[in-house]
């Protein structure tokens, strides 16, 4: 008896270091790259040539200087842009996207059934197919180099109402709808009052999601925006990397892309406080 | 504080064409339109009266509630909330509150915004928003729960600021729909007892919805019995125990169920009498003096006697005790007759229950409520 539980606790110490031994590989991926761009960025061009290493250097803040100096990449006005389009983007998309769900998971309809599969068929569509006609569009009507050009557009977003509608499906009991028109609310005084809220976690979740792949978008940005003051960051890291290579300074590119992730981190972490768990419970028994 | 008047009010929900060939799982009409969930409902509601739905499930009493408040459309006919038409009146200008059996509170507010949300629709000043539903939770003695959120409170709490969030407004008409549904036993009895209390200082009209008889019987001033969408019998709790319109409102209301039989009703001139094989009992005066005045002849009948009203003595008809459930104060005997569950309370006098398998039941004519076999309707009413 005494050998089996020995044998059984052995067991169990294995499989938790094996366990262990797989999360901190994992984290090591995850974290390794971040930690590389941080002492990248504290490195010269001439110390990058070298070699590399985990020692950070000394020079974070003369790649900063530099990168801040750099005339043909305007940082400041790039992150400006980025940021106009990301949070504008993930503001609409979430905001749309739970009121179009709502929409279709509260009320019944006669092409109820309909619109929710056109919903999701144009979610089978990729953007390179549909992006071909809209370009056109915008050059035809000279509405290249506005950036609400990339942020309306944004708004219909099948992916996001899709995970919106489970969500819904999940977590809202129509009777606090009805209570609530009961209460004297109207329609979209609901909606605004008592269901948003009841949403917030999957709202914070698209919102990241939607402001992270609005901040990185490329392919679009990149066709739209040719004038200097009104491109994003993605154009602006790939200018860098087509720039003269005898100029080329790898520890002011490496500040550069630390400053570009940066927003994204700021914005994962105001976010991340509203996805808790069970913000309905206590509402309905069940 | 209002009347309320339903006219000829009907329910059609339209049949999903796929769905009209499956087995029907309910015992409703089927029309062309679709399947009926309330037929021709027909009642005036008096201010400041308590009314009860009642019915077992499927029965239409929740439809005909949701109805009332404009939750559901109304398919045929008319209703009036103090004389004016509701029909195409949205819910929030109806001016009615209604507490909900899964307590539907607001999850990210706390104990007071919820009862103050409604207030505050309204435009209310604040110091009078928070005048209201102070009072409201004291009369809920609910008011050290006011900065709580409801997940921080037990199920009873919760149906209490339901309540609260109801009552807060003054409206027209409250509706309740089976608001204790969800409460354990003893919380329920105990509730019971408050909603009463309630009605008594809130002076208002509620209608309220229930499967469970007892909450019909000890609330309602006046009770609807239903079925399969149709009213069986509007009444006072005493006349809807008393004088059962059919052999469904008999049975549905009073626990345990009434003991029906079926034997033979034979007048003989101005006196009736039911006889069940060789057993005879003589009708009481007032009972043969109501079937007279409806020139009831002798026929085949199904006659009911309440549990509680059958004896055991050394006369009358013979059965078997198969069970018997000792209640406290009683015992219930589950007897077998023809093949039949027949209950009788016989009461314990403190003593330990007694083995008796074989018993002769008997009853007064007093007790004896005689239904036609055909339609189970109450031949003396």
């Amino acid at each position: 008896m005494n050998k089996k539980n020995k044998m059984a606790s052995i067991q169990l110490a294995l499989t938790r270091v094996l366990v262990y031994a797989i999360i901190l590989f994992l984290c090591f991926l995850c974290l390794f790259f971040f930690v590389m761009l941080i002492v990248n960025a504290s490195r010269t061009n001439n110390q990058l040539q070298r070699g590399f290493t985990l020692i950070p250097g000394g020079h974070f803040f003369y790649n900063m200087k530099n990168a801040f100096a750099d005339a043909s990449i305007q940082i400041p006005s790039g992150m400006m842009n980025s940021f106009i389009v990301a949070a504008s983007s993930a503001l609409l998309t979430t905001y749309f996207s739970a009121l179009t769900a709502y929409g279709l998971y509260v009320y019944d309809f006669k092409l109820k059934k309909l619109a929710y599969t056109f919903i999701i068929a144009v979610m089978m569509i990729p953007t390179q197919v549909s992006a071909v006609g809209f370009v056109q569009l915008v050059y035809k009507y000279g509405m290249n180099n506005k950036l609400w050009v990339l942020i309306v557009p944004s708004i219909a977003a099948p992916a996001v109402f899709y995970y919106m509608h489970q969500y819904l499906k999940a977590t809202l009991p129509l009777d606090i709808v009805e209570a609530s028109r009961i209460d004297g609310a109207s329609e979209f005084g609901t909606f605004n009052r008592i269901v948003l809220p009841i949403m917030k976690p999957a709202m914070a979740v698209q919102m990241i999601f939607s402001f992270v792949a609005a901040w990185n978008n490329y392919f679009l940005p990149a066709l739209l925006l040719t004038k200097a003051g009104k491109k994003t960051v993605p154009i602006m890291i790939a200018q860098l990397r087509s720039a003269d290579y005898s100029k080329f300074d790898m520890g002011k590119v490496y500040m550069f892309i630390l400053l570009a992730i940066l927003p994204v981190i700021v914005v994962y972490m105001f976010l991340s406080k509203s996805i808790i768990k069970g913000v309905t419970s206590g509402s309905v028994k069940g | 504080m209002a009347e309320v008047r339903l006219q000829d009010i009907v329910k059609i929900y339209p049949q999903i064409e796929k769905d009209k060939h499956s087995k029907k799982k309910h015992n409703l009409e089927v029309t062309e339109k679709g399947v009926v969930a309330v037929q021709q409902f027909n009642m005036d509601i008096k201010d400041k009266e308590f009314i009860v739905l009642v019915g077992p499930s499927g029965c239409g009493k929740s439809t005909t509630l949701r109805m009332i408040a404009g939750l559901e459309e109304i398919t045929e006919g008319e209703l009036y909330i103090d004389g004016e038409l509701m029909n195409a009146v949205a819910p929030k200008d109806r001016d009615i509150a209604m507490v909900f059996q899964s307590y539907a509170l607001y999850p990210h507010m706390t104990v007071f915004d919820n009862m103050a949300y409604s207030l505050k629709i309204k435009h209310m000043p604040k110091e009078e928003i928070r005048k209201k539903v102070e009072e409201a939770a004291e009369i809920l003695d609910i008011t050290k729960y006011l900065d709580r959120k409801p997940k921080a409170l037990s199920g009873g709490q919760r149906q209490r600021v339901a309540i609260g969030r109801a009552i807060v407004r003054n409206p027209k008409v409250l509706l309740m729909d089976e608001p204790l549904s969800n409460l354990d036993a003893k919380l329920r009895n105990q509730m019971r007892a408050e909603l009463l209390k309630l009605q008594n200082r809130i002076q208002t009209t509620i209608v309220y919805v229930t499967h469970d008889q007892v909450e019909a019987m000890t609330l309602g001033d006046r009770i609807v019995v239903m079925k399969d969408g149709y009213i069986q019998q509007i009444g006072t709790p005493q006349e809807v125990f008393n004088h059962p319109a059919n052999t469904f409102v008999a049975g549905f209301i009073g626990t345990p169920q009434m003991n029906f039989f079926e034997g033979e009703l034979v007048r003989n001139g101005e006196e009736y009498s039911v006889h069940y094989k060789n057993y005879v009992v003589r009708l009481s005066e007032s009972k043969a003096k109501r079937l007279a005045e409806k020139h009831v002849e002798s026929q085949s009948v199904t006659f009911g006697v309440r549990p509680d009203q059958m004896h055991i003595g050394e006369e009358g008809i013979d059965a078997e005790v198969e069970v018997s459930e000792m209640m406290g104060t009683s015992s219930h005997l589950h007897a077998k007759l023809d093949g039949k569950d027949v209950i009788v309370i016989v009461p314990t006098n403190g003593e330990e229950s007694t083995d008796i398998t074989r018993i002769k039941l008997s009853f007064s004519g007093k007790m004896v409520h005689v239904f036609s076999k055909e339609d189970g309707r109450n031949l003396e009413i």
